[in-house]
């Protein structure tokens, strides 16, 4: 899976971007095992050395793999096979009893679940383009200059990102109360932006620090102001480190569930969040219609997913920071 | 970050170290040497500012947006929430907007008797403890078992992308979504899990509703959901390992657990260390978990520090804003002594690369 | 790039300013057209939901110039939602309020005071006791809705193949446990819901607390009695619980003939009779304890919320007037079983003669009356917990009474 090998971020750690071979999967045979018989790699560079297994350690590997895949597969697999079945059938046993889409055309048509759907999306898409657009001077900043305040500036963009919700829900709820801002995307927006904004711009310097200062330093030459190297230079070298960035940020808000539970009442106002919980609680326990919804919210998250994971290795090897 | 779903808000925080030009060292400095360090002795306050300003304007204008949004979304809401931790405060006293009606506030100052009662009742320690044993264990398990998946898909494998991909799939759909898939597998009666156990001639367990299977089902879920982040680091960690060094090593005779001891853990180290101490902060945060697979229960044996904090503002009637508050912040500070420590730690053992 | 971003910047301004644009039609409040919209916030359960929907929508015809918003949000959360939604000025018009939690959210000014307003109508018609629950502070925040209150629910035909009486006191279900063969026993105790021990308590001639004379009553010998009742059923064998997910595995488990046996409300009537068919089901009064029978007494009421414009608050008012109507009450009962609050559908051919209501309009009059009091909901937290940890084995009876007493008294201030 020569996937990180492709994705366009990788100067990320900071040797690799003069030597993208550091971000290939490199073959070891860090583990114990003799000498396997040769596979064929997919894809990847001839290896130097093939890490050598005999069968039975081959056989260990892949029965800790299937296990683990198993594992892994098991509880979305069942939810998407329940969602399949019939209310009385919820809890049975086997796979297919009477395959039905009555769930999903209950979700959709008899209950919010659509509405919570464009609430989610219309919030979580704006909390990320606008966490994004506000921190990424700040990442840049933070990585090509020094300035008064910046330490105490990187001090509290971490603190902050380690503030627990406990911390800021009760403020938080008491100001937006004031401000009739609850119960209403703008104060869940403007919630989200404690926790994306802070992490955005550490995250951006990390990507900033991957762009060689070369860069600048030509753009110095040329007579740009720091603001136009920033913009036309290094702006668009980091294009792949905001789209990693907002992909974190999006994905963080897609699944948050206490402000969403604790701001967002309405029905009509919830966000999938709060929604998918009306669904199973004390007193209604409509698991049918919650695994319909649950595989309607986790599709398309998957495929987002799908498509991004591939950078997320990049994202994750992001910056050798040292402020 | 609050709440993180999942994972993704990366290693970004720490920035995996690796080894490399140190960055500061290319920082332009954009003040002449010494000044804006406020040192004594130096010109007025004044002329320094004016010079700061002549120097550093375009570092701070680019800053600024931040600094103004986390001031006024996050630095506000912080002084007001310590502010009501000194308050009486509940639903009943705090200023309300109903709809046409506005009530003003009448909650009294109280001084630290919010924090004498927090840390004088049996009920914040008893949290705090098996908080701790929580974030424990689930970063300890997570991290074990990443870091093995990880060696394992490091290898050629055939189907090693299946592999993966199976393999990271809980990190891709949203964390509430799965809990509640586990809910019903976990179900006493009617769930997958026990219908197996029984098939297996095993007697079902009180997945959720006995107070210690609760905490073994809560934990095993939160590990569930973290593994493919600390598998996914791990991966990168152990692909950065130049394969030069292995291959030396074997040829000096090195075993294979003389290879991971040697080469493998040091390697991992730096991300490790990056990784772990943010899945600590994560999962002493992790309120979705606790919240919606046991709701706390049973008995609030589950609970930990964020949940109970949440349903004192939230679900415990009357509401109690002040004690809430108190417990955010006593949250905070333990969170901030705690990495503070970690750091001290690190840097102890001649972690040259700093975590931060 | 620079194209890029100005888009982005672009999209996030406008997608910002349709937010600002789209929040503010959330609440209800007056629509276009000069059409005032009364949102209702309903808790009814899915088979009563149908009916109240149509019920409430059907206000426009009385009112054309009102549109009515039926919203359906679980017991659950209820009342959670409605105290996060209230002091935002988001709150529903219109809330279906428990009987216990009227003076909850009266005391915190979120319903609108409704004497001499168009909601109450021909006031002398409500049931004395349905009324009570709707007075804080001598003034009343609702109008009655439904009144109810708990009694055995049994299978006939299992009581018959076990040959076996309806049972009267919790003595007679424990003594026929061995009767019930192929069950896993006789009767479904709910155990995670506090509303359902009250037959415990009272029959042993308990309380949670005395409210006139400010004491907390939970930890007499009447209170661990109860919880040894409770302890007794269970350690026998004759009765089942769970801890979680109560009402699920009750109805689960009667509804297949797992149990012959459980304790509800006219509620569940209907769910339960197409569970075991009507003919099969049996509705008798809770068993007595070792003292006497008592059950609690129940309810729902309309609460209007206080922060309403003068349009609003009168359609609102109307509204509330109109489902408690003997018209609309006559039809919910006929319709779901539910029992009217007016004495005058009583006496309806159609109400007389419903087999539920025969029952249990006479339990509802011998039901006992609940403290009203704001913490009353409160009492309920600390209850469920203290006997969840009794279930589990955690604490024995006695500690049960004083760790629940305890907290009361924290929280009430009270002896």
């Amino acid at each position: 899976m020569a996937t990180q090998s492709t994705q366009p971020a990788q100067p990320l750690r900071s040797g690799a971007a003069t030597e993208p071979a550091a971000t290939e999967p490199a073959v070891t045979g860090t583990a114990p095992g003799g000498p396997p018989p040769g596979r064929a790699g997919r894809g990847e560079r001839p290896p130097r050395r093939r890490g050598e297994r005999g069968p039975l350690a081959s056989f260990g590997l892949h029965a800790g793999l299937l296990v683990g895949a198993f594992i892994a597969l098991f509880p979305p697999f069942w939810l998407l096979v329940t969602s399949f079945k019939p209310r009385s059938e919820s809890f049975s046993l086997s796979l297919v009893s009477e395959f039905s889409l009555d769930n999903y055309d209950h979700v959709i048509n008899n209950t919010a679940f659509l509405t919570w759907f464009g609430n989610s999306v219309l919030i979580v898409v704006v909390t990320t383009f606008l966490a994004v657009f506000i921190s990424s001077t700040t990442g840049y900043a933070l990585s090509r200059f020094r300035f008064p305040g910046m330490r105490s500036l990187m001090w509290t963009l971490l603190i902050t990102q380690m503030f627990p919700m406990a911390v800021l829900i009760v403020p938080l709820y008491n100001l937006m109360s004031r401000y009739g801002l609850l119960n209403q995307p703008v104060g869940l927006i403007v919630t989200y932006l404690t926790i994306a904004v802070p992490f955005c711009a550490w995250m951006m310097k990390g990507f900033f620090d991957t762009i060689p200062v070369a860069i600048d330093e030509s753009g110095r030459v040329d007579g740009l102001t720091p603001f136009g190297t920033y913009w036309r230079l290094v702006l668009p070298l980091a294009k792949p480190g905001l789209a990693v960035t907002a992909f974190y940020s999006f994905v963080t808000a897609w699944a948050e569930v206490a402000y969403a539970t604790a701001f967002m009442t309405g029905e009509q106002n919830l966000t999938l969040a709060g929604g998918l919980q009306t669904f199973v609680n004390q007193h209604t326990q409509d698991w049918h219609t919650m695994t319909a919804a649950a595989v309607l919210i986790a599709v398309p998250a998957a495929l987002v997913f799908g498509y991004a994971q591939r950078h997320l290795q990049a994202g994750l090897t992001a910056g050798a920071t040292k402020s | 970050m609050a709440d993180a779903s999942g994972p993704p808000a990366a290693v970004a925080g720490g920035g995996v170290t690796a080894p490399g030009p140190d960055r500061a060292t290319d920082r332009k400095d954009t003040a002449p040497r010494g000044a804006g360090n406020g040192t004594p002795g130096g010109p007025g306050v004044g002329t320094r500012l004016r010079r700061g300003l002549s120097t550093h304007w375009y570092a701070w204008v680019m800053i600024a947006p931040v600094v103004t949004v986390i001031g006024v979304i996050v630095g506000w809401p912080l002084v007001r929430g310590l502010y009501l931790t000194f308050t009486d405060a509940n639903e009943g006293n705090v200023e309300r907007r109903i709809g046409v009606n506005t009530i003003d506030a009448t909650y009294d100052f109280v001084g630290l008797q919010n924090y004498v009662d927090v840390l004088a009742g049996g009920q914040f320690w008893s949290k705090l403890t098996w908080t701790v044993i929580w974030t424990v264990s689930c970063v300890a398990i997570t991290f074990l078992v990443g870091l093995t998946l990880a060696n394992m898909l490091n290898r050629k494998v055939r189907g090693r992308a299946l592999y993966r991909m199976a393999l990271i799939l809980p990190w891709a759909i949203p964390a509430f979504v799965s809990i509640f898939a586990w809910r019903m597998l976990f179900n006493e009666r009617s769930g997958i899990l026990n219908a197996a156990l029984e098939g297996g001639g095993l007697s079902a367990m009180s997945w959720l509703t006995d107070p210690f299977w609760a905490k073994v089902s809560v934990i095993a879920v939160n590990v569930w959901l973290g593994v493919p982040f600390m598998l996914i680091a791990m991966l990168g960690a152990l692909q950065s390992i130049p394969s030069e060094q292995y291959e030396a090593a074997e040829m000096d005779g090195a075993g294979p657990w003389q290879r991971f001891v040697n080469i493998t853990l040091p390697g991992v180290r730096s991300v490790s260390a990056t990784v772990v101490l943010l899945s600590c902060i994560w999962t002493f945060n992790m309120f979705p978990v606790i919240f919606l697979l046991t709701g706390g229960g049973p008995v609030g044996s589950t609970d930990i520090l964020v949940t109970e904090a949440y349903k004192l503002a939230f679900q415990r009637s009357p509401r109690d804003f002040a004690g809430s508050a108190t417990w955010g912040v006593l949250i905070l500070l333990l969170l901030v002594l705690f990495a503070l420590a970690y750091r001290r730690a690190l840097r102890k053992q001649g972690d040259k690369e700093g975590v931060w | 790039m620079r194209r890029s971003i100005g888009t982005t910047a672009a999209i996030a301004a406008l997608a910002l300013a349709a937010t600002a644009c789209g929040s503010d039609d959330s609440g209800g409040g007056s629509g276009e057209g000069g059409k005032i919209t009364v949102t209702f916030w309903d808790t009814s359960n899915e088979t009563e939901a149908k009916v109240f929907k149509a019920v409430a929508e059907e206000f426009s015809t009385v009112r054309s110039d009102v549109e009515v918003d039926y919203v359906n949000i679980g017991w659950d959360g209820a009342q959670d939602r409605f105290k996060n939604a209230a002091p935002t000025g988001d709150a529903p018009q219109v809330m279906r309020t428990e009987v216990a939690w009227v003076s909850d959210f009266a005391s915190l000014d979120y319903l609108a005071p409704l004497d001499g307003t168009p909601a109450v109508e021909n006031q002398d018609d409500y049931l004395e006791q349905a009324w009570a629950s709707t007075q804080y502070d001598g003034t009343t925040y609702a109008v009655p809705q439904v009144i109810d209150t708990l009694a055995l629910f049994y299978n006939k035909a299992l009581l018959d193949e076990a040959d076996v009486e309806v049972p009267e006191s919790l003595e007679d279900i424990k003594a026929s446990a061995d009767a019930f063969e192929g069950l896993e026993a006789p009767f479904y105790l709910r155990g995670d819901d506090p509303y359902w021990f009250f037959p415990y308590i009272y029959g042993e001639g308990g309380d949670l607390v005395d409210a006139d004379a400010e004491t907390v009553t939970i930890d007499d010998e009447s209170g661990v009695a109860a919880f040894e009742a409770v302890r007794d059923l269970l350690d026998s064998g004759a009765a089942i619980t769970d801890t979680t997910d109560g009402w699920e595995s009750m109805m689960g488990a009667f509804g297949n003939g797992d149990v012959a046996m459980m304790i509800n409300g006219p509620w569940a009537i209907n769910d339960a009779a197409e569970a075991i068919g009507a003919e099969n089901l049996g509705v008798a009064p809770v068993p007595a304890g070792s003292v006497t029978q008592g059950s609690p007494q129940g309810g729902w009421n309309y609460g209007v919320y206080a922060g309403l414009p003068e349009d609003e608050m009168e359609a609102a008012q109307e509204f509330v007037a109109y489902m408690s109507s003997a018209d609309v009450q006559q039809r919910i009962t006929e319709e779901l079983s539910l029992l009217p609050t007016r004495a005058s559908v009583y006496e309806v051919e159609s109400v007389a003669t419903n087999e539920m209501v025969e029952f249990f309009a006479p339990a509802v009059e011998v039901a006992k009356e609940r403290a009203w009091i704001p913490e009353g909901n409160s009492l309920f937290d600390p209850l469920k917990e203290e006997v969840e940890g009794m279930l589990l084995g955690q604490s024995t009876p006695e500690e049960t009474a004083s760790k629940t007493a305890d907290r009361y008294r924290d929280l009430l201030g009270w002896q």
